[in-house]
């Protein structure tokens, strides 16, 4: 009965929680596995990249430094730092405003233009990318950051997620608002954005992964290898060097490494977002 | 007059606020959204309507849509997208298992003197059983010990949060990075996973080099008699949970369906010819099992109660299951000694083998779906389960099958519910990535997905007309599907 919450019926021995431990240590080390190889074989001479070991004869942190040389990484990673960071930034506002035009004002045709929204999250994103490419041709944008940044700067997800957030603050802080005197302005910056910074916080890493780590627009995008995102850059590694496992393993990690880092520290508002965005739709 | 005014002011801030979003979603959507549709009828094509020819654009009508379903490619890659999408059940599943697992009470391991005497005996523990099984390539034994009590000590400390940090990783890392180490890890020659593989290959080989030809047969017996033997087991455990699970059973029933293709084609040796049947039963048992569904309303019901048409639908597209199952068992037993005789037994070529990449990719996007947010929704949904409904089960002496198929899975079908339909949509639009860094869609259009072939076509040739009408057709597929979905998915969730 050990799946039971422990109760005065049910004490539960302890010892019965170890066989899960043991459980999910195994299942934990054999996702990391992928992860502990491409550590090691980053620390790797080349010679040794076909080695039954894993284990590098002598551990050369020279690799990481020789990624920088080979090509122009701290470019990439500059490069994917801005756009995402960018991106965040604007869908932040036009998330949060919008957001707030949908759960606190009232307008006629406001529930149908949400549902609009709505709606445009289910429709694939491949549609509206051939076309919007053509776009980006037009105004010019091709090959530059701005014209990275832009399209992904507004979202419907954002604008979902943030709305269902704002929906759980209680209506009765704008009417005391409301009262004071307070214009609708003041309200979302005062009284409404503090209380759904749990949700502006996912929000905010929910955007910078998913753009520091998309693919597609930045790969048909980008023409010069100094405008380069992480992800095309590693690509185009990969088709250059591609013999050289080793440095390329070194240049994963420490693309890969952050976002580790990042998760373990974010998680709590990381989940807490999903699940405002999942479950409650 | 008065009201009329507030109105419109109300109207006009609603919209200020919303000006700033609404702008960019007209311009790169809706704008975006119409013109691919006008796209879809033209002959637009880069090579041919560009700044030094300027033959006019045309609208070609349906002839784009014409083409593409006469286009055997087309087909090939529509059913490479579908076929990766069997991996969906399975990975939803492991999210389950994963979940069930993450919100277990983990407490109660004891003190930290005891914390500390457990890692010892578990260092030690697998360094013997590591030194026994000969699992011996330099330091690797200390450093996979290690890293195993190292894990352990911490989910000691840190419990859940310290696994769901390992599970969720794969997936916060998704994307070009991690594909690109699993081409690397794949790598036939030099890769870590046929270097590992590759003394198990012999082992095995050796063993049944030993034995005589004639035991393909036997052994084939002898699998199938198993896998029997296994289905009977489980049928008595599952038992009666099985017939009263309302919510659960259909369920169950089409993701086992749908589990099965994947396991049972990945092997090699199911040749070409071997996939025409599987594919014909497999369809007819699914269609057989949609339009068995509606029969369970009402009105169907209890006009077929009668003639127990329902209760033989069930069980028996269970069992053409079990058979499918039972005959892939079979035919690994047979083929295996006989491929040991001829020597032809390697580790498999993974990316670079026709029959293996695609099983080789959902292998590795298995390994990023099991902890992804689909994890974490049914971590959020089994914490939201009253803990009262367990309680009185146990009061009335269910053991933990039922409490499953009667509480678990039925009060996780919206989350459930939701979960399919976004894993279809994303399913149906994947695989661009994953082709274009690991496989350039090859061996032979083998990995190509829809989505590559729109990369391809809209992208590479440059015959935008085409692609969008490419893309036209998947939104159509995806709209069909997430419509199925609605009409049969949800049934049990509003329930």
């Amino acid at each position: 009965m050990s799946w039971l919450p422990k109760t005065e019926l049910n004490p539960g021995a302890p010892r019965s929680t170890l066989r899960y431990h043991l459980l999910l240590t195994f299942l934990g080390l054999l996702m990391m596995l992928p992860f502990v190889w491409m550590v090691l074989t980053g620390l790797k001479p080349l010679a040794e990249v076909a080695n039954e070991s894993w284990i590098p004869s002598e551990f050369k942190w020279g690799n990481f430094k020789e990624v920088f040389s080979v090509i122009p990484f701290g470019r990439f990673y500059w490069n994917s730092l801005l756009v995402a960071s960018w991106v965040t930034f604007l869908q932040v506002i036009t998330s949060s405003l919008a957001a707030y035009s949908f759960s606190r004002l009232r307008w006629p045709g406001r529930d149908k233009v949400f549902l609009l929204y709505l709606s445009t999250l289910m429709l694939p994103g491949l549609v509206v990318v051939i076309t919007n490419y053509q776009i980006m041709i037009k105004l010019g944008l091709v090959d530059t950051l701005v014209g990275l940044v832009l399209p992904s700067a507004f979202t419907a997800f954002g604008t979902f997620l943030l709305r269902q957030f704002m929906l759980t603050i209680s209506p009765s802080l704008d009417e005391a608002a409301e009262m004071d005197g307070a214009s609708k302005w003041r309200i979302y910056l005062d009284v409404i954005l503090p209380l759904c910074r749990p949700g502006l916080i996912a929000l905010t890493i929910f955007t910078f992964v998913g753009n520091y780590q998309s693919f597609f627009w930045p790969l048909v995008m980008m023409r010069d290898q100094e405008k380069y995102t992480l992800p095309v850059g590693l690509l185009f590694f990969d088709s250059e060097v591609g013999q050289s496992t080793h440095l390329l393993m070194a240049a994963v990690t420490m693309s890969v490494l952050p976002m580790i880092i990042l998760f373990a520290c974010l998680q709590r508002f990381l989940i807490s977002g999903i699940q405002m965005g999942g479950v409650k739709g | 007059m008065k009201a009329s005014t507030a109105k419109r002011n109300r109207l006009v801030t609603g919209l200020l606020f919303l000006a700033p979003s609404i702008g960019g979603f007209l311009l790169f959507t809706i704008v975006p959204l119409t013109l691919s549709f006008a796209m879809a009828f033209t002959n637009w094509d880069v090579r041919r309507h560009n700044m030094f020819r300027t033959e006019s654009i045309e609208f070609v009508g349906w002839e784009n849509f014409q083409r593409l379903l006469s286009h055997p490619a087309f087909w090939q890659y529509l059913s490479n997208t579908l076929f990766f999408m069997m991996g969906i059940p399975v990975a939803i599943i492991g999210s389950l298992l994963a979940a069930l697992l993450l919100t277990k009470d983990l407490r109660g391991v004891g003190s930290l003197r005891r914390i500390h005497f457990i890692a010892v005996g578990v260092l030690l523990i697998s360094l013997i059983a590591l030194h026994l099984t000969g699992f011996d390539f330099g330091g690797m034994k200390f450093m996979i010990a290690l890293l195993f009590g190292g894990i352990l000590v911490a989910g000691f400390l840190g419990r859940s949060t310290v696994y769901r940090t390992l599970f969720y990783a794969p997936h916060f890392t998704g994307g070009v990075a991690t594909f690109l180490l699993w081409k690397k890890m794949y790598n036939p020659q030099t890769g870590p996973i046929n270097t590992a593989l590759s003394p198990v290959v012999s082992s095995i080989e050796s063993l049944f080099q030993w034995l005589p030809p004639v035991a393909g047969p036997i052994l084939a017996l002898v699998a199938v008699l198993l896998g029997l033997t296994t289905l009977g087991l489980l049928h008595r455990k599952l038992g009666q949970a099985w017939l009263d699970a309302e919510a659960g059973r259909g369920a169950l029933l089409a993701l086992g369906l749908l589990s099965l293709f994947p396991t049972a084609m990945g092997f090699r040796w199911m040749q070409e010819t071997w996939l025409a049947p599987l594919w014909l039963v497999g369809a007819v048992v699914s269609v057989g099992w949609f339009m068995a569904r509606p029969m369970r309303q009402q009105p169907f019901r209890q006009v077929s109660a009668g003639f127990g048409l329902m209760r033989l639908a069930l069980p028996l597209s269970g069992a053409v299951v079990a058979a499918l199952l039972l005959i892939g068992l079979g035919l690994v037993a047979w083929r295996l000694p006989l491929m040991a005789a001829s020597g032809e037994m390697a580790p498999p070529d993974w990316l670079a083998d026709y029959h293996w990449a695609k099983p080789a990719i959902m292998i590795m996007a298995f390994w990023a779906a099991v902890g992804s947010n689909n994890m974490i929704l049914y971590i959020a949904g089994l914490t939201n389960i009253p803990r009262e409904l367990y309680e009185a089960a146990e009061i009335d002496g269910a053991n933990r099958w039922s409490c499953f198929w009667h509480i678990t899975w039925p009060q996780l079908a919206p989350v459930t519910f939701f979960i399919v339909v976004m894993s279809v949509i994303h399913g149906l639009q994947g695989g661009f990535e994953m082709a274009r860094a690991m496989t350039q869609g090859g061996p032979a259009g083998a990995t190509t997905t829809l989505s590559y072939f729109v990369y391809i076509e809209g992208f590479e040739s440059g015959r935008l007309g085409y692609a969008s009408a490419v893309v036209w057709a998947l939104f159509a597929i995806v709209m069909f599907m997430t419509l199925l979905n609605f009409k049969f998915g949800n049934q049990n969730v509003n329930d």
